[in-house]
């Protein structure tokens, strides 16, 4: 057993794993974040990605030992209080989301990829969320909510 | 139509969407109930064996072990929702046998207090097989001698040939015969959430409660009461949020609910049991394979006399769906065109591959593949542009079908194919084509049609109840099956509308129970919003009629004389008359002791018909000569959906299908060796992702059905029979290559230049 210390959603933990458990893990059995997502447990579907220290990770392939001392947000933590964050949002008004089993992993790439480039193009999205798979919407909608938020979040920063 | 419509043809927002977006939803896969255990199923190494001991003392001996049970403790299995219709039929729903058919047929089950002993345990179970010769070939499976997979005397799951008109005659009254042998791919679901994960609880009141995403609650719950001998009633199926299904989670899944149930009894607890990805690639259904040879028959102005389909479909090792899928495929390819002279046949074949079953278009894109590669052909052949080639000849409206004896009663085709072709500008094809250094463009277009439901093949039921709350809102109960298309919010559109109700007003919950609902053959076949909605339709209009009844009573007035508006029902010439809805349901609930009525309406029945989609298909891609590479530049598609009760749904549903229909032209497939499937991950088995697809152009066609709700048929199914087509017939276009055997892959292009 080995302990570390966490911070996840704005949350510290100090928890006890194991050498070989992965992030994806601790989320959702140890902490019942159940909102992302196990889809292949190989690093190919994206659906578990998180938030580590602000960079898009895969967390099936990410070992919780190694995010000691660090800051992870998952899909749980996006929002504020009630409100939802505008990728969140712009994903309700393009009608992005059908099954949403993806949905999560695709917000919270998005949500990485804004960080980095404010202002992306279609094709900039449609490369920085090319490690999610979606079975359900063809990435049309997805894309169109991506490039959204970005403006909303833009519209905020003006103000 | 009425153009006063205020809730339906509005892209109003899921209900569901929050919750989805917020992590919140619990799906199958996040369920946990208390004292709950994990199950793990063990699967044949063999493609075809018979079982001769199953040891499992060993793991019944393992300290965190609860239960195991065997495949001679519980049957597979194996019929379709059309098996109740005969005595006969019911007796074939189950198979109780020792023998495995396929590289991961289930053998045994564990029970255990968490993952890694039920893992472990597995291992402590031996069983002693004696290995049977194995067949993996269709049309090796077909012949005298071939190794015998089910008890019949041969491998032929199910036999089909329909005649319409004369062959022989119609094929001697055409100036060209076209001939063309096709083959299709063993496309897979690959649902974001594997399939499956299910919860079966039998510790509680002689009860058994399965949390099951399943597209079919009512049916499971029967099959599962039969396979247990429970009663009916003592089975109750909870469909969680779904992770997609697209037809893979259509009736039980193979060994999935009927172990995990096995288990919870012999355990006395609660069982989890959840895939990995790669047992949902190897042991979960997949689409079809077919060899289809076609041979038409066409006079020189390019109308169709004559139409040979021949096909032999791949079942796997099992085939629940052996005879909807060839019946289906031959349905889509009798019916799209007006051709006089048709014969098809259709064998559907066991062999001791993993196992196939429905999945979206469920052999239709087999078949339009076939089709509409070769009606190109005769395209090119006979100079006639493809487009008007397709216009000469599709049934349309007010033609008979020949195998329902119906008549078409809503026709949207020629304005799909005219609107997509200008908005691709079809005519100014030529002049945009690129050669550029090992580069090439071309351009392709193709159409299709498809139907809601399966109401004069199968039972096909839908059923709705719509219950007033005494504050004027409402509760719509119904067991359709969301897996993501949206249908649950379309149903609630629908409601909303009929009661003359905002949106808001109308609550649907997220998940179907089959305690709290009618009997409902489960979403399938594009049908929810087209039967499911009629259903819907027909209760609220049961739930109004009661209420102006009432009011009617209340008022001193005449019930024709009464409208509902604002939250109102008031007099139509004389608005002073009238009572707020809520306080004339408040009345009849609480206030009025000799009353206590709650206002409501139930509807249970058929559809009255199977109304036909119709949709069209234009691609343009570019070839790379050097490296075989395709890249789609341009896609423009339209369906008729009769009426789109929320637009941005329809636009997601035909979008996503048709990038599914990309992955099945361009690079799926599951590639078998020996009954071993190669590639059970996503790193090998490749999807297209968001940076392969192009910008696709999608455009709604509303010729209203009549029978519809607010004229609204069906569209989801529809979505990616055409795609495989369209972009074949590009690539033709572009390099001059006509490859017919899915998948359209790089290495099989490059080799064919």
């Amino acid at each position: 057993m080995l302990y570390i210390n966490i911070k996840v959603n704005g949350k510290e933990y100090e928890l006890g794993v194991k050498p070989y458990e992965t992030l994806l893990e601790t989320l959702r059995d140890k902490l019942g974040l159940t909102g992302t997502k196990l889809g292949c447990g190989d690093g190919e579907c994206g659906a578990c990605t998180v938030n580590l220290n602000g960079k898009a990770v895969l967390s099936c392939l990410t070992l919780v030992a190694q995010t000691d001392e660090k800051e992870i947000l998952t899909i749980e933590g996006l929002q504020n209080g009630a409100e939802l964050h505008p990728i969140q949002e712009s994903f309700v008004e393009n009608s992005a989301i059908q099954c949403g089993y993806c949905t999560p992993g695709l917000v919270m790439s998005a949500k990485a990829l804004l960080e980095e480039n404010g202002d992306p193009t279609d094709e900039n999205v449609r490369e920085k969320i090319a490690n999610n798979l979606c079975r359900c919407t063809g990435y049309e909608q997805p894309v169109r909510a991506i490039l959204e938020a970005a403006k909303k979040i833009r519209g905020e920063n003006d103000r | 139509m009425t153009d006063k419509l205020s809730v339906v043809g509005k892209s109003v927002t899921r209900f569901d969407a929050v919750d989805k977006v917020t992590g919140k939803a619990k799906y199958g896969i996040d369920l946990k109930v208390e004292g709950m255990l994990y199950g793990k199923i063990l699967r044949s190494p063999y493609p075809h064996a018979r079982v001769i001991k199953i040891d499992t003392r060993r793991a019944e001996n393992h300290p965190r072990v609860r239960a195991v049970t065997t495949i001679n403790d519980v049957p597979k299995i194996t019929g379709a929702i059309g098996h109740l219709m005969t005595q006969e039929g019911r007796d074939h729903l189950y198979l109780h046998d020792n023998i495995v058919r396929f590289i991961g047929d289930p053998i045994a089950a564990v029970a255990a207090d968490d993952l890694e002993a039920a893992q472990d345990a597995l291992s402590l179970i031996h069983v002693e097989y004696e290995e049977l010769p194995a067949v993996f070939d269709p049309v090796e499976a077909m012949k005298d001698g071939a190794p015998v997979i089910h008890t019949e005397d041969n491998n032929i799951a199910f036999h089909v040939l329909k005649e319409i008109g004369e062959l022989d005659q119609g094929l001697e009254e055409t100036d060209h015969v076209f001939e063309e042998r096709y083959y299709t791919s063993k496309q897979k679901h690959a649902t974001m959430e594997p399939t499956s994960s299910c919860v079966a609880d039998y510790s509680q009141n002689g009860r058994l409660s399965v949390y099951s995403s399943t597209q079919r609650p009512h049916v499971s719950k029967l099959y599962l009461a039969k396979a247990f001998d429970l009663p009916v009633s003592k089975v109750r199926i909870i469909k969680p949020y779904t992770g997609g299904a697209f037809g893979g989670r259509d009736y039980l899944i193979h060994g999935l609910e009927i172990m995990c149930t096995s288990l919870s009894m012999k355990s006395g607890s609660p069982v989890k049991i959840s895939f990995t990805r790669e047992e949902d690639f190897i042991a979960t259904e997949a689409r079809h394979p077919f060899i289809i040879d076609l041979r038409f028959g066409v006079t020189d102005d390019g109308i169709l006399k004559a139409m040979e389909m021949k096909c032999v479909m791949d079942v796997g090792g099992y085939g629940a769906h052996a005879a909807g899928v060839m019946t289906n495929a031959l349905t889509k390819g009798v019916l799209i065109y007006k051709c006089p002279n048709i014969t098809f046949e259709g064998h559907s074949v066991y062999t001791n591959k993993a196992l196939c079953g429905a999945y979206r278009g469920y052999g239709n894109p087999q078949i339009n593949f076939a089709i509409e590669s070769l009606m190109d052909q005769i395209a090119e052949k006979l100079g006639i542009d493809a487009v008007e080639l397709r216009l000469k000849n599709y049934r349309g409206l007010n033609e008979l079908d020949p195998l329902s004896g119906q008549r078409i009663e809503s026709d949207g085709m020629t304005e799909c194919i005219e609107k997509a072709a200008e908005k691709f500008d079809w005519i100014g094809r030529e002049k945009r084509k690129v050669a550029n250094g090992t580069k090439r463009t071309g351009t392709g277009m193709c159409c299709l049609i498809h139907h809601s439901g399966g109401r004069f093949a199968i039972p096909d039921p839908a059923a709705a109840t719509v219950m007033f709350n005494s504050d004027g809102s409402v509760n719509l109960v119904t067991a359709a099956a969301d897996e993501g298309q949206g249908n649950r919010t379309v149903l609630a559109q629908i409601a909303a509308e009929t009661l003359g109700l905002d949106y808001e007003q109308v609550s649907i919950s997220s998940e179907p129970d089959t305690d709290m609902t009618p009997f409902d053959s489960g979403t399938h076949g594009s049908r929810q919003t087209y039967a499911g909605g009629i259903a819907v339709k027909r209760a609220a209009e049961k739930a109004k009629d009661k209420l102006l009844d009432l009011a009617a009573q209340h008022l001193e007035a005449r019930k024709d004389d009464l409208r509902i508006g604002d939250g109102f029902i008031f007099h139509v010439d004389n608005p002073s008359i009238n009572i707020l809805v809520s306080d004339l349901l408040t009345a009849l609930q609480f206030e009025d002791l000799s009353k206590g009525i709650q206002v409501m309406g139930t509807s249970t029945g058929v559809a009255p018909a199977v109304p036909t989609i119709y949709g069209a298909n234009f691609a343009e891609v570019e070839v790379d000569m050097a490296t075989g590479e395709v890249r789609i530049l341009k896609f423009v598609c339209a369906f008729d959906v009769g009426k789109a009760i929320n637009p941005a749904h329809v636009e997601g549903q035909i979008i996503g299908g048709e990038v599914t229909g990309m992955g099945y032209a361009l690079t799926e497939g599951l590639i078998t060796k020996d009954g071993k499937i190669m590639n059970p991950n996503f790193g090998d088995y490749r999807m297209l992702r968001a940076c392969d697809v192009p910008k696709i152009d999608a455009i709604i066609v509303e010729s209203p059905e009549p029978s519809g709700p607010f004229g609204a048929k069906g569209v989801g199914e529809a979505t990616n029979a055409g795609t495989a087509a369209v972009i074949a017939n590009a690539i033709y276009d572009a390099v001059g290559v006509r490859i017919e055997d899915l998948p359209l892959s790089q290495e099989k292009i490059l080799h064919s230049l």
